[in-house]
């Protein structure tokens, strides 16, 4: 490729709409093919963000870890004595779903914020709003690294069952990505997109079990019940279960429709990111 | 070698005027949408090994051209076919990132451009060499003057071969030494290219390197041929 031998380049057609109906499979292959480009925006990404920190990248596991004692206070006012796995629950869906409101709202303004990129060289858009999840589950999987102590402290069993861990995380990160990448054309034309996928995540916080676990969920009867079908319940509830040394235990209808939605919302993120990004892009 | 290169067919792109939902809305209900035509009925051919400039005023569709060629923006209308890899060089040093040091810098812009890992990791001494920079290459590029950026940036651009190469104003950057150097390097790259397409108001640059002009007003073709009759055309054009 690109040189000049006595072979001639064959003419194709440049701009050519691809069919949205495809565009789950073609995001992956377009990951795929710019693997070098993705991996380089993740480190860009991941780099300026720890950037003239003393701390660096131990900021990864000191801010939920912060934020989790903040909330372990907060409940002891409310309720008085939780079990003593209490405060590592909440420090586990800290982690998980500070990924996921992370990884969405960096989906949702991957367009809006890369537009002198976008201007100047033309790669598939779609890289943007991966690489953009990405460099969350990288700065995620350095959090998780929390969990070492937490194992030695709380004297738990290293099993083969912590690779839920890491399969939380993703699909977490999955889902961020297929929803983000259903906003991000829309926010191109107006901002309030991203308003509102802000207070999204801030008020997701509060349905999503991050504070309560979903073995309190079923104790509270009915509304319990409902909180369940949230789709974040299972990846909070399986890298909770990872660190007790099982594999997720949700009833499996919950398992099955969070896994159901978490796919469809992939599916219909890609399709509608790869209908409207082309449109979306001239108002930027 | 007669081959067509690029082909533009009837191009015609569209940008919204309105830019809000409200103002979609409305034009939804008036069945009519409110849109600048930025380019409209483009015919364009260019044969491979051909150097082609693209004069015109500000705003008359030079760089929304090279944006068409090259993938950015799809037609709303027209066809456009390309034969082999575009490259389009334009503000050198795109996506550059402060924090990481020269080198990884130019690892990344080298990937943003569409270079694979191995071209880049073969290439990266002769960018090195090339961009003058000596031990600031593992310095974070925060410490950079703008000169050094945008050597570093056309270090990186200019260590490809493209089949098809469209470039749009990137001369004349850093001091009157690399100035020279740059636009040496630039012309190389022109010459080893099989296809070139050059937007710029240098019109003395044109005429010494393009075998053919295209002037554009209002994204319309007003006149194409050699250089000396479309500089004279966009002259005329002035008054």
């Amino acid at each position: 490729m690109g040189q000049n031998g006595p072979t001639t380049p064959v003419l194709r057609q440049i701009g050519v709409k691809s069919n949205p109906l495809l565009a789950p499979i073609n995001t992956l292959k377009e990951v795929r093919s710019n693997r070098f480009l993705v991996r380089n925006l993740i480190r860009r990404d991941v780099r300026g963000r720890y950037r003239n920190a003393a701390l660096g990248y131990a900021w990864t596991v000191i801010e939920p870890a912060l934020l989790a004692s903040v909330y372990w206070f907060l409940f002891i006012m409310l309720s008085g004595n939780p079990d003593e796995m209490y405060a590592v629950w909440v420090l586990l869906g800290v982690i998980v779903w500070g990924s996921f409101s992370k990884s969405l709202n960096a989906a949702t303004n991957s367009l809006t914020g890369n537009v002198r990129t976008m201007h100047l060289v033309f790669f598939p858009r779609s890289i943007f709003p991966v690489s953009g999840v990405g460099a969350n589950i990288v700065v995620t999987m350095m959090s998780c690294l929390i969990i070492l102590p937490l194992l030695y402290i709380y004297e738990l069993p290293i099993t083969i069952h912590l690779v839920w861990i890491p399969i939380g995380v993703l699909l977490a990160g999955f889902m961020a990505l297929g929803f983000g990448m259903m906003m991000a054309p829309l926010n191109c034309v107006q901002r309030d997109v991203q308003h509102l996928i802000r207070f999204i995540t801030r008020a997701g916080f509060f349905v999503s079990p991050v504070m309560w676990t979903a073995e309190m969920a079923m104790e509270r009867g009915a509304w319990g019940e409902a909180a369940l079908w949230n789709p974040m319940v299972l990846p909070i509830t399986m890298v909770r279960h990872a660190l007790e040394g099982k594999s997720v235990e949700l009833p499996d209808s919950i398992v099955i429709s969070s896994l159901v939605v978490s796919f469809l919302i992939y599916v219909v993120g890609t399709m509608i990111f790869s209908k409207y990004e082309r449109g979306a892009v001239k108002y930027l | 070698m007669t081959e067509t290169s690029i082909s533009l067919q009837d191009i015609v792109l569209h940008f919204p005027k309105q830019r809000n939902i409200f103002g979609i809305i409305s034009d939804f209900f008036r069945k009519k949408i409110r849109r600048f035509t930025a380019l409209s009925g483009v015919n364009l051919h260019i044969k491979q090994g051909e150097v082609v400039g693209i004069i015109g005023r500000n705003g008359s569709g030079k760089s929304t051209l090279l944006r068409v060629i090259s993938g950015i923006y799809p037609p709303d209308e027209g066809m456009v076919h390309a034969a082999g890899d575009i490259s389009l060089l334009a503000g050198l040093g795109t996506g550059f990132s402060p924090h990481q040091t020269g080198r990884e810098n130019a690892l990344l812009y080298g990937s943003i451009l569409g270079h694979s890992e191995e071209e880049m990791l073969s290439k990266l001494d002769e960018i090195i060499e090339f961009s003058e920079l000596g031990s600031f290459i593992d310095e974070p590029l925060r410490t950079y003057s703008a000169g050094m950026k945008a050597r570093l940036g056309l270090a990186v651009a200019s260590a490809i071969k493209p089949n098809i190469l469209l470039i749009d104003e990137v001369l004349g950057v850093g001091d009157p030494n690399f100035r020279e150097k740059s636009k040496n390097k630039i012309l190389a790259m022109v010459k080893g290219a099989s296809t070139v397409v050059i937007v710029s108001h240098s019109f003395g640059l044109m005429t010494d390197v393009c075998d053919r002009v295209v002037l554009l007003d209002r994204g319309k073709i007003i006149a194409e041929g050699d250089p000396q009759t479309s500089i004279k055309a966009y002259y005329d054009l002035e008054e």
